[in-house]
């Protein structure tokens, strides 16, 4: 059977210390076995590794910061379109989100394909709405506070003990241990994500991730458990295994059909000594580790094209257990023009 | 006493955990003792395969065993049905 050709724009081609899911969505892609896929790369800076990967993408754009303004964003997506023809957009940063879901029914009229959550389940999940989330859908979530300013560090050591943790709206976390530690990190957060800034009491245990695929309609397309093995000073996953988790997989399971999600998922949670799930973050797209499921046999981006594009995808439930990924870093030798290329030109 | 059966034990001594996720290496004395627990042995007839395979004394063979059982039961490789029960 020949494979239907298809024109995917991605972001997130940053395979840094701090890896967006972009190169690996890029690679399940690939892997597809109905869609033969050409890659237009969507990138912010012009030392985004996957800029420089070998085989990744045949053409890369800048596109500007979704700070700049969401219309900017779109007309530069529009812009692209014109000469590149995009069928499936799949944006992988928390913080492009908004606009791309702001302007789905714009790009779709154009013959873009997204296949996001609504805003209101975005909203929801958000780190300052967390409790509430888990008081309406029935799931254990551990206690928070949103501070707006460093005066509200009283009241929140009256509810919870040290540590606490320290997380911005979209990314960071530090772990603080005193009020001197509590400052440092809103001073620090507030100043690169604004406010509120979030305390969230700690709860200890061992940290279990979820992937999963929601198709809006409540069904469980693609989901896979992970544990992390290695991680970095930033908390990121530089190794991880698929586990079988009866409990995980039935708590995805049910807040997808709760909350009807569509799109891709990420599921933090915290297994305590005592065997109980707190969910302390739910990220609004698909992972950087990926390409673990893609291994253990659910390829989600194949599965989230197919859905963007209003196939029939039946839910994938069968995975391999104790299937690893070890992340690398590799030294890429680059010739002067390409950087030259995406830093005048904008494109290439 | 049972193996949970998300644990595989592998010939070589690597034993893995699929729903933590953890993972150990056991020399062939843990090795051995792990696959005689597995059988559902009492601690008589373990004590006694151990002894005659290994040159491990009575009192050794009974401090290792029990050392051995309780990490076992940390580790959740044994299954219990309370999971703070640590007797």
């Amino acid at each position: 059977m020949s494979k239907q050709k298809l024109t995917l724009a991605v972001t997130g081609l940053n395979n840094t210390d701090n890896p967006g899911p972009g190169v690996p969505v890029i690679r399940g892609a690939k892997e597809s076995e109905d869609f033969d896929v050409r890659v237009i790369g969507l990138v912010y800076e012009n030392l985004e590794p996957g800029i420089y990967m070998e085989d990744l993408c045949d053409r890369i754009f800048q596109i500007p910061y979704p700070s700049s303004g969401s219309d900017e964003l779109i007309e530069r997506v529009e812009q692209i379109h014109q000469q590149e023809k995009i069928d499936v957009l799949i944006p992988n940063f928390d913080a492009e989100l908004f606009s791309f879901m702001k302007y789905e029914q714009r790009l779709l009229d154009q013959g873009i394909h997204t296949f996001l959550p609504s805003l209101k389940q975005f909203q929801e999940r958000e780190k300052d709405q967390l409790a509430k989330y888990g008081e309406k859908y029935g799931v254990k979530v551990p206690g928070s506070i949103n501070l707006g300013s460093v005066g509200q560090i009283s009241e929140m050591e009256d509810k919870f003990d040290y540590p606490v943790m320290i997380k911005g709206q979209f990314y960071d976390a530090y772990e603080a241990g005193n009020e001197e530690q509590v400052k440092q990190a809103f001073f620090k957060i507030s100043a690169k994500w604004g406010f509120p800034v979030i305390a969230q009491e700690f709860v200890k245990g061992t940290e279990v991730n979820v992937i999963a695929l929601g198709d809006g309609k409540g069904n469980t397309i693609a989901a896979v458990p992970m544990r992390k093995q290695y991680i970095t000073d930033k908390g990121k996953a530089w190794g991880g295994i698929t586990l079988a988790d009866d409990k995980m997989m039935k708590l995805t399971r049910m807040l997808i059909q709760k909350t009807k999600w569509k799109g891709g998922m990420e599921l933090e949670l915290i297994k305590t000594n005592s065997g109980e799930y707190n969910l302390i973050e739910i990220n609004p797209r698909i992972p950087a580790w990926v390409y673990l499921a893609v291994g253990a046999g659910q390829n989600i981006p194949d599965a989230l094209i197919k859905l963007a594009l209003g196939w029939d995808v039946k839910p994938m439930t069968e995975y391999k257990i104790g299937k690893m990924f070890v992340r690398y870093s590799y030294d890429m030798i680059v010739d002067l023009e390409k950087f030259a290329a995406i830093s005048i030109n904008k494109e290439i | 006493m049972k193996i949970t059966e998300e644990i595989k034990i592998s010939d070589n001594g690597f034993v893995f955990n699929s729903k933590t996720g953890d993972s150990f290496n056991l020399n062939p004395f843990g090795l051995e003792l792990i696959k005689q627990i597995a059988e559902d042995k009492d601690f008589e007839s373990i004590r006694n395969v151990m002894l005659e395979k290994y040159d491990v004394d009575d009192l050794t063979m009974e401090k290792d065993y029990y050392e051995f059982y309780a990490m076992l039961k940390h580790h959740q490789i044994i299954a219990q049905d309370d999971s703070l029960d640590f007797k």
